[in-house]
């Protein structure tokens, strides 16, 4: 790791501590707007901070570890994919749609962006439709407020003739990002469960002991920690890929092996905790409700294993390893 | 929690230039040494002995590769050697006669053999002629290795050993057992330990065969009655066998071979289900596929610790552990979800190596470590105990 990667680290560790003890958008957002964040993946001579896509995996990775009530990595995303389409810099907080339905005559789009991560607080939100990629400004929507399991907002959005831009995609795949953001948070939530669950049973006396004693509890929390250390890899090794150029496969392959960490890590944590862990005050469940609605967002498990069985049946069984041996060779 | 907690970190895969080359050499070889390999060896490749592979694998200069020239290695990148191993294993080639040597008992000779001993027996088995098999367990040392009891004696001769060695795989077609001995009466535990290489074909061995479930003869009992063993057969110091043993382990345990080795019937299952499966088979083949892209993703981090010198410990336990279960799983859930599991029994390959894998597959959390002795590690890695 670089120093100045290093540095970037450090900073987003803190800030986004600094945004959970905030707790709310409104008096988190401005610290973090301030720091320059939403340019990380913007190139330089667009006086961005030029960052990586690996980069990207360990920024979204610590605002899981922390459960930023932030949309940082949406805004991210989207200043990436507006810079890409050739839209203007936008200010503020941005959010990506996981589904965008609608029209656009003259310029003007009438439709509903559903879920919108932090609709309501959003600037501009960014969505596919069709083969084009579209940005508008939330301002101009009725908002239909919603929120998900985890109480992070998950908004409608309805507009009516609201000014439209459009670029053409050129691969630029929004859905795939998002679910790769989610991914990275995932890992990052994954790992502060673990390291939650690690310092409880570490402290929680029964029978005499520390629990953390018991063979039971060694075992499964070491299974907590596979499956942690699986979607990190995943997740940092599909971002990888996206530093190359296309990478679909990724994508698929990574979300759902995140998917199903955070089925098993959500489950173990919860176990280890026993009762207290099942409370409103307790700390455990803001992750485990993270963990079991990221699971969903951007494509289930259904949603990518159908997806990503059928192109590798449609390649062929000899074409599998190859494949694979091709896309990392290319590193 | 301001420090963010993290298990496992990824270490870039980077060989040296040329490695789709090598790849391609790889097939061209494989597919003109084991092009005829039936279903059930492709699917559990690594258990297959088959000493004619090995001999044109040494030949074609893949045993060996990241060993000095000066004891008939390569010299290669150890990440080139990984790639190697997983053509090999991908392929379901069968490698199981000088994998052992190849993977731990050479590497122990280059880092605590005498110069002689990597002499004399180095060379041999990078031509792929010389097979080495591990002699660790015992009856009454299973998980719990420490407990070895056979029994070393120095006399003016060398070194007479007497005792008995189980489960010790292709102990049968090897020419070396590598033993752990218990050297210092009267010790306890993990202290007054010695490895020695016996020559299988010394006065006082019997090597019986065990048959496995299936019926197949892959590991044996060995019984040592009083065996002579010269002192230049000591592997590293007197007394310094556990450490030793330790080191082999990790070796053992850090491999492609502990997620690769049945990839054989991820293969057959895509070739089966066609161009446009149903959703339920399009699910299993995306499943599967994320699964091994993972444990893939894993295994290259970890291969990529161990060229860089570091000692990934508790990497190689959780990429083998995840990489066992993976390949517990992958039968399991192929028998439920395909025709092929409908009938076992059925003419096609998917179901001969289901079949098979069906019953080796418990022996994959039990060799080289069990599930629970590596959760062991694992949870001490986590600050457990
Ligand atoms: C196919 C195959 C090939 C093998 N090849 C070789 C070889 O070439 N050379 C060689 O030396 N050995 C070989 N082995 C032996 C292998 O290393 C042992 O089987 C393994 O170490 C477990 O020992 P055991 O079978 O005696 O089981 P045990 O140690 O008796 O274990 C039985 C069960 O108890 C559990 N258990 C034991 N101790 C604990 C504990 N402290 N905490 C929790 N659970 C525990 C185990 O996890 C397991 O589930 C091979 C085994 C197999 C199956």
């Amino acid at each position: 790791m670089s120093e100045s990667d290093a540095i970037l680290l450090e900073t987003a560790g803190r800030l986004f501590n600094d945004a959970r003890a905030a707790e709310t958008f409104e008096t988190a957002w401005g610290e973090i707007d301030a720091a320059g964040f939403a340019s990380l993946l913007v190139p330089e001579e667009a006086d961005g901070f030029g960052g990586s896509w690996r980069d990207a995996f360990s920024v979204f990775r610590l605002a899981g570890y922390a459960r930023a009530p932030v949309p940082i990595g949406e805004t991210i995303l989207a200043a990436r994919l507006s810079h890409d389409a050739g839209f203007d810099a936008v200010a503020g907080a941005c959010s990506l749609a996981a589904c965008a339905e609608g029209r656009i005559e003259n310029g003007c789009f009438t439709g509903v962006f559903s879920a919108v991560p932090w609709g309501r607080n959003a600037g501009f939100v960014l969505a596919a439709l069709d083969d084009q990629l579209i940005r508008l400004n939330a301002g101009a929507a009725a908002v239909n407020e919603n929120q998900s399991l985890a109480g992070e907002p998950r908004d409608g959005l309805a507009f009516e003739g609201a000014p439209v831009e459009t670029a053409r995609l050129n691969g630029a795949d929004v859905f795939g990002l998002a679910a790769l953001l989610r991914t990275a948070q995932i890992a990052g939530a994954m790992d502060a469960a673990l390291a939650m669950s690690i310092d409880y049973v570490n402290e929680r006396k029964q029978f005499g002991r520390p629990i953390s004693k018991f063979q039971a509890i060694q075992q499964s929390l070491a299974q907590f920690a596979e499956e942690a250390a699986a979607v990190n890899c995943a997740g940092d090794a599909a971002f990888a890929a996206l530093a190359r150029g296309e990478a679909s496969f990724e994508t698929a392959a990574a979300k759902l092996r995140a998917n199903m960490a955070a089925g098993v890590g959500a489950a173990i944590a919860h176990q280890a905790h026993g009762a207290i862990g099942f409370t409103q005050e307790h700390e455990l469940h803001h992750y485990t409700t993270r963990l079991t609605a990221w699971r969903s967002e951007f494509g289930n498990d259904r949603y990518w294993a159908r997806r990503l069985g059928r192109s590798v049946a449609k390649d062929g069984a000899d074409a599998f390893w190859p494949g694979l041996t091709r896309r990392s060779d290319a590193a | 929690m301001s420090e963010a907690m993290q298990t496992f970190n990824l270490r870039s895969f980077e060989p040296p230039e040329g490695v789709a080359a090598l790849r391609k050499d790889v097939r061209a070889f494989i597919a003109q040494e084991a092009a005829r390999a039936d279903a059930s060896t492709r699917v559990n490749s690594w258990a297959v002995a088959d000493a004619a592979f090995s001999r044109a694998l040494g030949k074609a200069g893949f045993i060996g590769m990241t060993w000095p020239k000066k004891y008939g290695g390569h010299e290669r990148h150890p990440l080139e050697r990984y790639v190697v191993l997983e053509e090999l294993l991908a392929a379901g080639a069968p490698v199981g006669m000088h994998w052992i040597a190849d993977r731990q008992s050479g590497p122990l000779l280059l880092r605590y053999g005498e110069e002689e001993q990597r002499q004399r027996f180095l060379p041999q088995i990078a031509k792929g002629e010389l097979y080495v098999c591990i002699g660790m367990s015992e009856p009454g040392a299973g998980s719990d290795l420490a407990a070895v009891r056979t029994k070393g004696v120095r006399t003016n001769e060398g070194w007479r050993i007497s005792g008995q060695k189980i489960w010790t795989t292709n102990a049968h077609n090897s020419h070396l057992m590598i033993a752990l001995v218990r050297t210092e009466e009267g010790s306890e535990r993990n202290a007054g330990l010695t490895q020695f290489l016996i020559d299988l074909s010394s006065p006082g061995i019997d090597v019986r065969p065990i048959i496995d479930l299936t019926g197949g003869h892959d590991f044996n009992e060995v019984f040592l009655d009083d065996v002579l063993v010269p002192d230049d057969m000591r592997v590293g110091e007197e007394g310094a066998g556990w450490k030793q043993v330790t080191a082999e382990l990790s070796l053992e345990r850090s491999g492609p071979e502990r997620y690769l080795s049945s990839f054989g019937l991820f293969v057959e299952l895509v070739r089966a289900a066609g161009p446009d499966p149903d959703d339920s088979l399009a699910a299993l083949i995306g499943r599967l596929s994320a699964e091994i892209w993972a444990l893939r993703q894993m295994s290259m981090s970890t291969a990529a610790k161990l060229a860089d010198g570091d000692d990934p410990a508790l990497e190689a336990a959780i990429v083998k552990d995840l990489g066992n279960s993976f390949e517990q799983e992958a039968p399991r859930l192929v028998q439920a979800m395909t025709e092929a599991g409908d009938d076992l029994l059925a003419d096609s390959d998917l179901a001969r190596m289901l079949a098979i894998l069906l019953q080796v597959s418990p022996s994959f959390s039990l060799r080289g470590g069990t599930r629970e002795i590596l959760r062991g590690i694992i949870a001490r890695g986590l600050g457990l105990r």
